[in-house]
């Protein structure tokens, strides 16, 4: 999504990323790989519980969980990982946006 | 063994806040109004 972000800001929308690192390790990855979008490091895993976000058992870490939002703050697309590379492209989520965005209009 | 994600299409995203990576508190209910939002919840970084 980094290298693909000016397609989201330019159909009005944000990208919020929360993940299990510390904050120290948010900054430092955020800086080397120049991510223009919001992080929200969440080490205690509150919000990752709170969207039941799975725990990976073979590895340290999370599985992906990704969604879009509306405008109102409704899930209008959800996505959780079945494996540690299930990610959403970003024509996905570009399509989910484009589609609110002409529902919205 | 599976689980039932509660998190479903329709519903409002389950309200939220956390400090960003500058210290500062991001509340998911504030964009409520304004834009669309990715929410992606990232697998960790080593």
């Amino acid at each position: 999504m980094r290298d693909h972000y000016q397609d989201f800001t330019a159909r009005g929308a944000e990208i919020i990323a929360v993940g299990p690192n510390d904050i120290q390790s948010f900054q430092q990855y955020w800086a080397n790989e120049k991510m223009p979008f919001i992080g929200l490091p969440d080490p205690e895993h509150k919000v990752a519980r709170l969207y039941r976000q799975e725990v990976n058992l073979f590895k340290l870490g999370r599985m992906p969980l990704n969604s879009v939002l509306d405008g109102e703050g409704r899930i209008r697309y959800i996505h959780f990982g079945a494996s540690m590379s299930d990610i959403p492209d970003n024509e996905t989520f570009l399509n989910v946006i484009d589609q609110l965005n002409a529902s919205s209009n | 063994m599976s689980t039932t994600n509660i998190i479903t299409p329709g519903q409002f995203a389950p309200d939220f806040e956390l400090k960003d990576i500058n210290g500062i508190s991001i509340r998911l209910s504030s964009f409520r109004g304004s834009k669309p939002v990715v929410l992606a919840f990232l697998r960790g970084f080593m």
